[in-house]
């Protein structure tokens, strides 16, 4: 048994990786262990259109030599499916002991975590949205900063929701867009001049953890359009890709492949214990972070407080949707950027917002729309020949107060997770999607209908606040530096830890949130302030 | 599990020994002469020796299975029946189960030696407890016995005799009659007595030449009438001795062969025996030929033309590797006109989960379609501009086409439900 380590991080996702760089700096022996899955399938070299027409292999990365894509023909989404991701989903919720319930539970055992298939949705939370957290709004504001910088964000420019990401101040300029997408921006600027848009629709670009600018030996994007598989440029932002830069510290250890059973608490600090291949290795530090990502650091924390009671897990109702824009029928199929061009933020009642961004259809195997037709297979794609070049998909998603979804501990130490949705989330989706299609409606897309899809709960994949932090926490919380009560040493640094989830995409208020913590924690265990 | 097969370098014998070994059965080989294929332990037998074979101890099953099988009757009656009165006894003395291979022909009055004998050793069997085997018409596998003798027959032959009134056989494929053969070896509930094996309906034996030209030699062969009664005639012309030199007695053995009731005995075995056709296959299997058929028409009507082999391929190995390899039986009409898979959708199967398999399997064909340059171009309608008006043109004929055949559904509603009523997933 090694005693002589700081902290030791469990999780080596953008929360994991985020608290690590404050903690090395300032000198601490920090020990990060991961479930340690590397890809097996190639992701596509040449760009989407060139392999498509030309690599009589491409079956490998679209199906899997073993059918993947097949095997998975029941999963929610097609990165689900996307055999170049199979390692990043694979085994997690056998091996993290989580059951669900009406709940699709996502996590990864991968090095670098879900971050490797992640749709690189940044944003910064408003003052008023910081107002829930117990700490003040200064302190996260410079680790927003840090890791923006550090990961490398692109959009920046001056539209209207320049406020509502509010990172254009560090970030790059934004990646170029299709041409849809250019034609959607040029109708809003004109319906806006005219007085014609929808009342509380704005669109703007979306801010992305994707590279415009070369960036510490990762590339720009070249708009080869392989993102939904996979980017070999690494211009998509995955912490897998930080761990060599951990590991130049001295300071750094990593063990890989080790899947963490349980935390305990004794006399000389905390001490993780896990399974490491076949067999039990236990390690101590004299403090233990949580990074494994909010179901397996949930199951964790519950697992070592013995609490049995049911903690709220926060996710968004989320929805797709498919948007035309007949006036560019016939378009020719061109490469384009594959994650999310333009963003829309929409007032419902209640000061509830919605927020969504729409994407090119191009990288996705058209098999994944023709599944959704009503149209026999051989005339659904006759039709998606044509139509599919003209239109966008859409997604959106609702502030995760709205869900109604509880976790717990089974008597074998399981965490059982059982789904639900507030009974507002059916008018507020209703609501949403006839102002949508007003609003898209204006700028030249038709909102096709019945393509409006609701997901299950958990299909956002951003769960959070099971082990919120509070300022006045009680047993089951954690107070502002992620620390759980009644297990102290034992921080919390993930999803798991934010006091509340707002439909704008979360990660990088927890990876800016990590990085706080990691701060904090060396200033304690260093006794001086770090750089 | 210890098993001495007499005549185990024969048709039936090799095969039998081939699956007792795959399962791993202990396998004494009694032959004349020691076999070189298989590295199993070898017993010197010869049915004209006058000596009792000496039987290892141990052994729990003698499936005896050497006999004379020439027409000319080197042996002697006698001799064949002494041969296996001592193989009995010798069992007996070690404690082994006697199983005897008899023939359907089999009966005190057959016009053939060969069912004279075979019944007069069944009395044999019967007396002390052993078990008799009645097999219908052995086909498949290797082209030897009387099996090989037909395909080589039809090989020859561009014109065939269908005899009137036509002979019925009962065909067996060998395979599953070593199977038959090894359950009755093994099985402790399977009480002493006499068990027909064969298909339970028989076939017109010009459908089983027919079979033979189709699926085992891929060729087409015509048939012409003659009638048995011309055959007895010519028979009685020729005399004795030429009928046997000639084969005529074989042919007038099958005449008169006897229909067997075997559906209760394979039931006692739990014994399936493979259909006609599939069986009839080189493989002895034509599993893989009817995934190739429904991948063939899956993928042709989602691709709007015949996919390439290497696609077509992948889709039977999709099907072997994720639904056990079973085929989706389509009729027909559907294999050879796949545009008419678009009558078909998942309600309109009868069985439920029918209808979800299909459903599976036409997604499955789609993402196939679509994971290779030619589907690129399908799929994405690659490398062209298509203009506002053809697109809006090619939409609506996508519309009307779905209208079209969504009409014909309802029309043909009943029909369809019938033909699919019929199919089955086979294994």
């Amino acid at each position: 048994m090694n005693t002589n380590f700081d902290v030791i991080i469990v999780g080596s996702g953008p929360a994991g990786v985020s608290a690590a760089f404050p903690l090395l700096e300032a000198g601490l022996r920090v020990l990060m262990v991961d479930g340690g899955k590397q890809p097996d399938v190639l992701t596509p070299e040449a760009d989407f259109l060139s392999a498509r027409s030309n690599d009589t292999d491409q079956w490998k990365w679209m199906l899997g030599e073993d059918f993947h894509t097949l095997k998975m023909r029941d999963a929610v989404s097609p990165k689900l499916r996307a055999p170049t991701h199979h390692y990043v989903f694979d085994n997690f919720a056998a091996k993290n002991y989580i059951e669900s319930e009406n709940f699709i539970a996502i996590g990864s055992l991968a090095k670098g975590g879900l971050s490797n298939a992640w749709g690189c949705g940044v944003a910064r939370l408003s003052s008023e949205e910081l107002d829930e957290y117990p700490f003040r709004k200064e302190d996260i504001e410079r680790s927003y900063e840090t890791v923006t910088r550090r990961i490398g964000v692109s959009g920046a420019n001056a539209d209207d929701l320049s406020d509502y990401f509010g990172l254009d101040a560090w970030s790059q300029p934004p990646i170029p867009m299709d041409e849809l997408h250019q034609r959607m921006i040029e109708c809003y600027s004109l319906a806006k001049k005219k007085g014609l848009a929808v009342d509380g629709f704005r669109l703007g670009r979306s801010r992305v953890a994707v590279l415009s600018r070369d960036l510490d030996g990762r590339k720009a994007c070249d708009l080869s359009g392989n993102c939904l598989w996979g980017c070999h440029r690494k211009s998509m932002y995955s912490s897998s890709d930080e761990l060599s830069f951990l590991s130049k510290y001295e300071n750094f250890y990593y063990q890989s492949g080790l899947i963490v059973k349980n935390i305990s608490k004794n006399y000389s600090g905390v001490s993780i214990e896990g399974m490491q291949g076949q067999g039990c290795k236990v390690f101590l530090a004299k403090r233990v972070i949580l990074a494994a990502g909010t179901l397996a650091t949930t199951r964790l924390a519950l697992d070592a407080l013995k609490l049995d009671a049911k903690v709220r897990l926060q996710c968004c109702p989320t929805a797709a949707f498919l948007l035309w824009l007949p006036r560019m029928l016939g378009a020719q199929r061109v490469n384009s950027f594959g994650l999310g061009q333009l963003s829309f933020s929409l007032k419902l009642t209640d000061g509830i917002s919605a927020f969504g961004s729409t994407f090119s259809t191009l990288g996705i195997p058209v098999s994944e729309f023709v599944r959704h037709m009503p149209l026999r297979r051989r005339f659904s794609v006759d039709l998606l020949r044509q139509l599919l070049s003209s239109c966008v998909v859409g997604n959106m998603f609702l502030p995760g107060s709205l869900s109604s979804t509880e976790a717990s501990l089974d008597a074998d130490g399981a965490l059982k997770i059982k789904g639900g949705y507030s009974n507002s989330v059916n008018s507020l989706m209703s609501e949403a999607t006839s102002r949508l299609r007003k609003s898209y409606w204006k700028i030249g897309a038709l909102l096709l209908p019945k393509s409006f899809t609701k997901a299950q709960p958990g299909g956002d994949i951003h769960y959070s606040s099971t082990l919120p932090m509070r300022p006045r926490p009680i047993i089951g919380e954690t107070d502002a530096n992620g620390e759980l009560v009644g297990l102290s040493g034992v921080h919390v640094v993930d999803g798991a830890c934010l006091p509340s989830l707002t439909e704008k995409s979360h990660t990088l208020t927890i990876m800016a949130n990590a990085d706080r913590i990691g701060r904090i924690l060396a200033m304690q265990m260093t006794g001086k302030f770090s750089k | 599990m210890k098993v001495m097969i007499t005549g185990a370098t024969g048709y039936i014998g090799s095969c039998l020994t081939h699956q007792a070994l795959k399962c791993g059965y202990d396998v004494i080989m009694a032959s004349r002469q020691k076999p070189s294929i298989f590295s199993a332990q070898w017993l010197p037998f010869d049915l004209s020796s006058d000596k009792s074979v000496a039987l290892p101890a141990g052994i729990d099953a003698v499936v005896h299975l050497a006999a004379n099988t020439t027409s000319l009757n080197l042996l002697g009656e006698e001799c064949e029946v002494i041969a296996a009165r001592r193989l009995i006894k010798s069992s007996q003395e070690v404690g082994a189960r006697f199983i005897f291979i008899s023939s359907q022909t089999a009966r005190p009055d057959a016009p053939t030696a060969y069912g004279r004998i075979k019944w007069r050793i069944e009395q044999e069997v019967l007396s002390a407890d052993g078990w008799v085997i009645r097999p219908g018409q052995v086909y498949g596998g290797e082209l030897r016995g009387l099996f090989g003798m037909l395909v080589e027959t039809v090989r020859h032959l561009p014109i065939l005799p269908a005899f009137l009134p036509a002979p019925k056989v009962q065909p067996i494929h060998v395979d599953d009659l070593a199977e038959g053969l090894l359950r009755v070896a093994k099985q402790v509930d399977v009480s002493p007595g006499v068990y027909c094996l064969a298909a339970s309906a028989p076939v017109s034996f010009s459908t089983f030449l027919n079979e033979i030209a189709q699926s085992r030699l891929r060729c087409w062969r015509g048939f012409i009438p003659v009638p048995i009664v011309a055959i007895n005639a010519l028979a009685l012309v020729l005399g004795n001795s030429l009928q046997t030199r000639l084969g005529f007695e074989r042919l007038r053995s099958l005449f008169d062969l006897p229909i067997m009731e075997t559906a209760s005995n394979l039931k006692d075995l739990g014994l399936t025996l493979r259909p006609l056709h599939s069986g009839m296959h080189p493989s002895g299997n034509d599993r893989r030929r009817c995934l190739l058929q429904e991948g063939r028409a899956l993928l042709t009507y989602v691709l709007k033309k015949p996919p390439s082999s290497t696609v077509l391929r992948r889709y039977v190995h999709v099907a072997e590797q994720m639904r056990a390899g079973r085929v989706l039986a389509l009729p027909k009409l559907f294999l050879s006109y796949p545009i008419f898979l678009s009558l078909l959708d998942e309600s309109v199967w009868p069985d439920k989960t029918m209808g979800e398999e299909f459903s599976w399997r036409l997604d499955a064909a789609t993402m196939l379609a679509e994971a290779n340059p030619f589907g690129a171009y399908r799929f994405l309608g690659l490398p062209r501009k298509h203009g506002i008006l053809s697109s809006l043109l090619s939409m609506t004929n996508a519309v009307l086409c779905e209208v079209f055949w969504r009409i014909l559904r309802v029309i043909f509603f009943p029909l369809i439900r019938l033909t699919l009523g019929r199919a089955k997933c086979i294994v």
